[in-house]
């Protein structure tokens, strides 16, 4: 009896062994970073783009100095928050990035519903591939969230389920940060259409469309 | 047999590792089996052209070793079409793994929108701004006057031509099946080993001393071993157990397959041999969209 009693007993622990997971903590840790190093480059990358794509602005609006403005302090507040791949581990300091490039984000596209405004600006060749390379840049940026917000779920789900999570406290794993929605009262709300032009300084074509969003 | 407690069977049962539930997918546009380098799921294309072109991308592929799929789908649904094309890639995968050199020329013929998804390797040859000129300049006129397979042909040799400049590895010479995915996760394949060990050091050491001396000495090298390399005692003493009651217990298993062996992982779909698949090239969602 006791025999087959201590034979169930190791049985159960041998079985539960790989199950204690330590080596998916770790393979799906390093995916994280990875991950997290991806969405940093490029974030970076855009941040390249934007000195060349404001010189090309104030080259034909030079009057827009406000959004030009509000594109180079955003640009200014995204290069002080330090990038690293120990962001993940801070709640505080990943929200704080987050902030900084969603801040990024609605600069830049105020500056291209105000680029809509100059016809001569929008068919200008440099204007035109710098705009490619920034949709471009935007749409890697999206995948390399939506590759992160992958691997971070999969590491937190392992981090947090019976029995793994016994062998992470153990060897301290916790929890990483994770991207939220930005503004989300502002999604919630329906989007306000307003098409009466206000008086420009330039002469806008008269049949120009409404700012696409 | 005396019975044995309710509450051992429970404790059992409990500790044993439980399938994840698989997540509900939301209503997306679901991606096509990959069979051939031209997929066309809205007749737009006549058999006569789309062979016209596999030909062209397949001759490309035999001299170059990129490879470009082409998918029309009459739309994509709730997902833009970056959505929707870095989905489709991520199942395809085409171009070569390692050299990253698949381009996808994805169209949505009712929502009017089209995409090129370029593959990691090829961003220098083909970077955003020139992928946009192709769209803009080559294959959106065309597809504005309704001829699709004019663009396509032209957008296809606007891409050959650009990536021909760029210096990519030689291709194999049979395009066929890439080898099997030998993915093997080095702790997989090490705990795979190490078990293998245990066991016949085991029964080595069970023959020459009996049960109980060998599954003590096997058990403490075993524990000795995993010390070493995992540096913590509760797990060291977790093996140590499982290598004692191995040895205890007697007889020698049949050789477990462990790691990621065998299939083609991440090499593309496995269907049958007759198709083609991608070869495992990855995607960062670089390229272009257009509308006409």
């Amino acid at each position: 009896m006791k025999r087959v009693m201590r034979g169930l007993a190791l049985l159960a622990a041998g079985l539960a062994l790989p199950g204690c997971g330590y080596n998916t903590i770790q393979t799906q840790d390093e995916a994280v970073t990875g991950a997290w190093s991806e969405v940093i480059n490029q974030y970076q990358r855009r941040a390249d783009l934007i000195p060349n794509l404001v010189e090309t602005v104030r080259g034909y609006a030079a009057q827009e100095r406000e959004v030009l403005e509000s594109v180079v302090e955003a640009r200014a507040r995204v290069g002080s928050v330090q990038a690293t791949p120990e962001l993940v581990d801070d709640p505080a300091a990943f929200a704080q990035f987050q902030q900084a490039q969603a801040e990024m984000s609605s600069a830049l596209s105020r500056l291209l519903v105000v680029v809509e405004n100059y016809p001569d600006l929008k068919s200008d060749q440099s204007f035109r591939e710098l705009q490619a390379q920034l949709e471009g840049t935007e749409n890697r940026i999206a995948v390399a969230r939506k590759r992160y917000i992958d691997a971070v779920q999969e590491y937190n789900t392992t981090v947090r389920r019976f029995p793994v999570n016994l062998t992470a406290k153990v060897f301290g794993f916790d929890t990483k940060a994770n991207f939220t929605v930005e503004n989300e009262a502002e999604i919630a709300a329906p989007p306000q259409v307003d098409f009466s032009r206000p008086d420009t300084t330039a002469a806008p074509a008269p049949e120009a469309e409404p700012a696409n969003p | 047999m005396p019975r044995i407690p309710a509450a051992w069977i429970a404790a059992f049962v409990w500790l044993l590792p439980s399938p994840v539930p698989a997540a509900g997918a939301q209503s997306e546009v679901p991606v096509p089996r990959l069979e051939r380098r031209v997929t066309d799921l809205t007749g737009t294309l006549t058999p006569a052209e789309r062979s016209a072109l596999e030909q062209k991308l397949a001759a490309f592929e035999q001299r170059k070793g990129s490879q470009i799929a082409v998918l029309i789908v009459p739309t994509t649904g709730e997902e833009t079409i970056e959505q929707y094309g870095i989905r489709v890639v991520d199942a395809w995968r085409p171009g070569r793994e390692g050299v990253d050199d698949g381009v996808l020329l994805l169209v949505a013929k009712e929502d009017r929108a089209l995409r090129l998804e370029v593959g990691y390797g090829l961003e220098g040859a083909l970077p955003d701004a020139t992928a946009n000129r192709i769209v803009e300049d080559i294959v959106v006129p065309r597809f504005r006057e309704g001829d699709f397979d004019a663009g396509l042909h032209a957008g296809i040799e606007a891409m050959i031509r650009v990536i021909d400049g760029e210096p990519l590895p030689e291709p194999e010479r049979t395009v066929g099946w890439p080898g099997d995915g030998a993915e093997e996760g080095w702790p997989g394949s090490l705990l795979t080993i190490g078990f293998i060990l245990v066991v016949v050091v085991g029964s080595v050491l069970r023959a020459l001393f009996g049960r109980l001396p060998a599954a003590v000495i096997t058990g403490g090298l075993t524990g000795a071993i995993a010390w070493f390399l995992v540096a913590s005692l509760l797990a060291a003493g977790v093996v140590a157990f499982l290598a004692f009651f191995f040895t205890l217990v007697g007889g020698m298993p049949g050789q477990r397959r462990g790691g990621y062996r065998g299939g083609a992982w991440g090499a593309g779909w496995p269907s049958g041999r007759g198709g083609w698949s991608g070869g495992g090239g990855g995607f960062g969602g670089g390229g272009a969209s257009g509308r006409w």
